[in-house]
């Protein structure tokens, strides 16, 4: 982006509260996401990621603050911010008595759309099964569907949450490889989810969310990076494993008057870097 | 409109069945009418001295000694009875089936606004309602017809439009019921049609109730009263026809204001 040039989010979030009653939901939430991006979103169960996804979708109604999407307004542009996303909740329902191709058709038909090349390509690479009926399908084919669904109409937006539970490893992979495509023919990708290696792999920033606030908003590199490290010992005859964040110095010290067997000092792994946002 | 041809597909075979079970059920009683006729006659002799019960069934108007009698009391009594719980229970379920179902998150993202989804659901259930009606109404017709009877063409006729303007009614008012519920309540539905059937054969025998006749659809489009006053009571179709237009207007309020669970 040249200098000067002010940038294009894909989603503008600002000062977003939804409570249910006296419940929280999301607090004065302020997020951006730049068009082109693959953003994740992450945060431990119940911080508010679907309900953030869900007020942005027009599914709930937020009490205050404002939100864009490409540019438009969620509560005045509902309709066109939907003809160009491509979402896939977390929990994937059909209609049980439809067949998957005619799930796929009616997805189309919705949006005006003729998809069948696009649906024809996806089905393919991810083996969807189109001829059974919807209530047949394990909860990995109905995910499949439910990501034709997202992508056969080419949107400019995708939102996903928890796209890959059920997915075997293959799938997933694949699943990834479409998103990539789709993200150099410019697409934006929001992706809540869980598996923070997915994250660090394929997203460039990333917001971390805990009781409905935002804890912080940065690249992954810089939020995966730290100075914690995970010590192996044999101390005093006892085996010990925990993750130190501090002056190693400090951490030997400690260690006079004590029997060192053996120590390893390694990185940490990535869900335990990820841990103290987590943590209250 | 394709939300509306998919409720219709979705909607097909439970269609098909009422119409069956209903208008089959009526028609065969239509055609058993000969085998009966004796027997009838002595009913109706029988009901002549019943008082009271016999007006909750219109049989102080009419006689079942003749088709067009047995048809404005009896049949007209199972149709609308069976025509009612057909347009609760598809008015219940309307809105609701989407929550109840988990597939609210898959239909309201795509590019269609509350507005639409609610007018093209309801179209939906008032094009299931009109096609039962005429199906019932022209089976009724070939049985008239293959039993050799005159035919009451226009009180047949403004007897069956009161019909759909009542399950009209009724499936609205569940339509509304719909539209505040997250659960398919297709017992309130139920319950609310036998309660509105039971309200209408109690204020026709009890005076001091007289008035329950504007809260209950079953008056206005009573057989025996369409078929002899040859007219349907202006008064209680516009009642009908108003509470039917608040019920939309609120339940399009509710919906397009409404969080959806996922």
């Amino acid at each position: 982006m040249k200098q000067g040039q002010t940038k294009e989010y894909a989603i503008d979030i600002q000062n977003l509260t939804k409570t249910y009653g006296k419940a929280r939901g999301v607090t004065e939430l302020t997020l951006q996401v730049e068009k082109g991006d693959i953003f994740g979103f992450l945060g431990p169960n119940g911080a508010g990621k679907s309900t953030t996804i869900r007020s942005l979708l027009g599914l709930i109604k937020f009490q205050s603050g404002s939100a864009r999407i490409l540019g438009m307004d969620v509560r005045g542009d509902h309709k066109k911010i939907l003809e160009n996303i491509g979402y896939m909740p977390s929990e994937t329902m059909f209609y049980p008595s439809m067949k998957v191709s005619e799930v796929l058709k009616f997805a189309a038909d919705m949006h005006k759309k003729d998809c069948e090349e696009e649906s024809r390509m996806l089905c393919e690479r991810l083996e969807v099964p189109v001829d059974k009926k919807v209530e047949e399908l394990s909860l990995g084919n109905r995910k499949k569907v439910s990501i034709v669904c997202a992508m056969q109409h080419k949107p400019q937006l995708f939102i996903f949450d928890e796209p890959t539970s059920g997915l075997d490893p293959l799938m997933q992979a694949e699943f990834f490889k479409l998103i990539l495509t789709y993200n150099k023919q410019g697409a934006t990708c929001f992706l809540s989810s869980h598996v923070l290696s997915e994250i660090k792999k394929y997203c460039h920033q990333a917001a971390i969310i805990r009781d409905g606030r935002l804890i912080c908003t940065d690249t992954v590199e810089n939020l995966t990076k730290t100075n914690a490290k995970r010590i192996h010992m044999v101390k005093d005859g006892v085996e010990e494993s925990f993750v130190y964040r501090g002056d190693l110095d400090e951490l030997f010290a400690g260690f006079a008057g004590h029997h060192i067997e053996d120590i390893v000092i390694e990185e940490p792994e990535l869900e335990e870097i990820f841990m103290h946002y987590y943590e209250k | 409109m394709t939300l509306y041809r998919h409720e219709m597909k979705m909607n097909l075979k439970s269609l098909i069945i009422w119409t069956l079970c209903v208008g089959g059920m009526c028609f065969g009683c239509i055609l058993l009418y000969t085998s009966l006729e004796d027997s009838l006659q002595e009913i109706a002799d029988a009901y002549a001295n019943m008082g009271a019960m016999s007006t909750a069934l219109g049989m102080d108007k009419m006689s079942l000694a003749t088709l067009t009698g047995f048809y404005a009391t009896e049949i007209a009594m199972m149709h609308g009875l069976g025509g009612a719980m057909f347009a609760a229970i598809l008015g219940t379920g309307m809105l609701s089936k989407e929550e109840a179902g988990h597939t609210s998150e898959f239909l309201n993202v795509f590019p269609i606004t509350r507005g639409q989804i609610v007018l093209e659901k309801y179209l939906a259930l008032l094009t299931n309602t009109f096609l039962f009606n005429l199906v019932c109404a022209l089976l009724y017709v070939l049985g008239f017809v293959l039993m050799g009877e005159e035919l009451m063409g226009t009180e047949m006729l403004l007897y069956h439009l009161a019909q759909f303007l009542m399950q009209a009614e009724l499936g609205t008012v569940c339509f509304l019921i719909s539209a505040f519920s997250r659960k398919n309540l297709m017992g309130a539905g139920l319950g609310l049609v036998i309660l509105l059937f039971a309200a209408d054969m109690m204020c026709r025998i009890i005076p001091a109730i007289e008035n329950v006749k504007y809260m209950t659809p079953f008056y206005y489009s009573n057989g025996a009263d369409i078929f002899t006053s040859g007219e349907i009571n202006g008064v209680m179709l516009a009642i009908g026809i108003g509470i039917l237009c608040v019920s939309f207007a609120v339940a399009l309020f509710q919906y397009t204001k409404k969080d959806l669970a996922a």
